[in-house]
């Protein structure tokens, strides 16, 4: 039904030339980075798919605040769809870190805080979707996912800096040499970014109106 | 009321001994099985020395843990406990107090057949290496009593605690190892402070989140 309605057709179809776009011009129009030629590219995936897996994060958090002080299960669905969004982009996060990385530091994993707070939020994530399915009442794992949600992303600043104080001499992550280099790249990054932004808003709207629908038929069915 | 909670978890523990007994077999086994798999010069086991330390005591802590919340399942105790008329922050405070001595106890006891089992040579100052455990205990107890409220309820709570604690727990203990490593190789305290910071700002804000939101955890 969500996507029956023409507003939301328009905006797939938008989201769809824009994707197709995005990817034109990452291939044919930004600037060849030396040492680093075609791997390079994906940094217009990686970094905004990173942007937005720790924004989905951010908004389990919020929904999961929300939800304990509210006792809304609108602010639950808001925090399942937003934990499902960011996981799947988190996965995508840690495809697409080490396809830049193996020509970039030689080998396709390093310690680099970035990346592996990445990981360990992804773990945690996994462990979180166990703890929806195993938890028991509804009302009970709307509560728990929302104090893991809350508990997860807490963890982010700590678990960056530990990894950074750990592994120091992994210091050189790709984005921040990007900013030495030519100009052109800032452009299609920020479309990119802007991009994936919008697809993750339109994902969420989504996931949440057939969350809904799932709720309905259940409380029907019951 | 908090000091009453903690005599609770005291009473019950020196009456079974479950928990203590199981965390210091379960430590004795570890290090035996650490013995056996790694057969490398003493200088190299030095240099693991700390790692291997701060794994067992990750996993006598979930095994602790599991202890600490299993009894009160039984004839559904939390329910009455969590039915008086109590804080329910004070729960959380008295379960991460009693867990880390719990901890703390279990790894000074597993200390010393660490130490000669694994042939250490490093002389590290006790009371800083003390500071480290307490530290390093609780941290690892704060996430863990969250984490195991929120498992104990659950279907296969056994197997959810350890999925959900270690990845929490990485800071913890990348800092715990880390200064465990700095202080045994003698490294002056200015150069690795920095991991001790880390751990008090673990134990400080989990320990307020975990406060706040136990009330959540265990409403029925």
């Amino acid at each position: 039904m969500f996507l029956h309605s023409r507003r939301n057709q328009i905006w797939l179809g938008l989201l769809i030339l824009g994707l197709a776009l995005d990817l034109w011009i990452i291939v044919n129009h930004t600037p060849m980075i030396p040492q680093q030629h075609w791997a390079q590219k994906i940094f217009y995936i990686h970094v905004p798919v990173a942007w937005t897996a720790f924004l989905s994060y951010f908004v389990v958090m919020i929904a999961g605040i929300a939800y304990l002080v509210k006792k809304d299960n609108r602010w639950d669905r808001v925090g399942l769809a937003a934990a499902e969004i960011g996981t799947v982009f988190m996965s995508l996060v840690l495809v697409t870190g080490p396809i830049w990385a193996k020509p970039i530091w030689g080998k396709p994993w390093v310690w680099e805080p970035r990346l592996t707070t990445s990981l360990i939020l992804f773990l945690i994530y996994i462990g979180y979707f166990m703890l929806r399915e195993f938890g028991g009442h509804p009302e009970r794992i709307a509560r728990y996912a929302a104090v893991l949600g809350i508990i997860a992303f807490l963890d982010v600043p700590i678990i960056f800096l530990s990894v950074k104080f750990w592994a120091p001499e992994v210091q050189s992550h790709p984005q921040v040499e990007m900013a030495k280099q030519p100009t052109g790249i800032l452009g299609p990054f920020f479309y990119s970014l802007a991009l994936f932004t919008i697809l993750y808003v339109f994902m969420m709207l989504f996931r949440i109106h057939t969350l809904k629908l799932k709720e309905e038929v259940q409380s029907h069915a019951v | 009321m908090f000091w009453d909670l903690l005599k609770k978890e005291f009473l019950i523990e020196l009456r079974s001994k479950e928990i203590s007994a199981s965390m210091l077999t379960f430590g004795v086994a570890v290090i035996l099985i650490f013995s056996f798999s790694f057969s490398v010069s003493p200088r190299t086991m030095n240099t693991f020395a700390p790692g291997l330390f701060w794994v067992m005591t990750l996993f006598i802590a979930v095994l602790g843990l599991h202890r600490i919340y299993a009894y009160e399942k039984e004839f559904d105790a939390f329910g009455f406990l969590i039915s008086a008329p109590v804080d329910r922050g004070l729960i959380f405070l008295s379960k991460w107090v009693s867990g880390t001595l719990f901890l703390l106890v279990a790894d000074l006891f597993i200390a010393p057949p660490f130490y000669l089992f694994l042939q250490l040579s490093a002389r590290p100052d006790p009371g800083m290496n003390f500071l480290i455990l307490l530290l390093g205990n609780l941290g690892l107890m704060v996430l863990g009593s969250l984490v195991s409220g929120l498992a104990m309820r659950a279907k296969m709570s056994e197997v959810l605690l350890p999925i959900l604690l270690f990845p929490l727990a990485s800071p913890v203990m990348i800092a715990a190892t880390k200064a465990t490593a700095a202080l045994w190789s003698g490294i002056p305290f200015r150069d690795w402070q920095i991991w001790i910071l880390i751990l008090l700002t673990i134990i400080i804000s989990f320990g307020l989140v975990g406060f706040l939101v136990f009330d959540h955890i265990t409403e029925e």
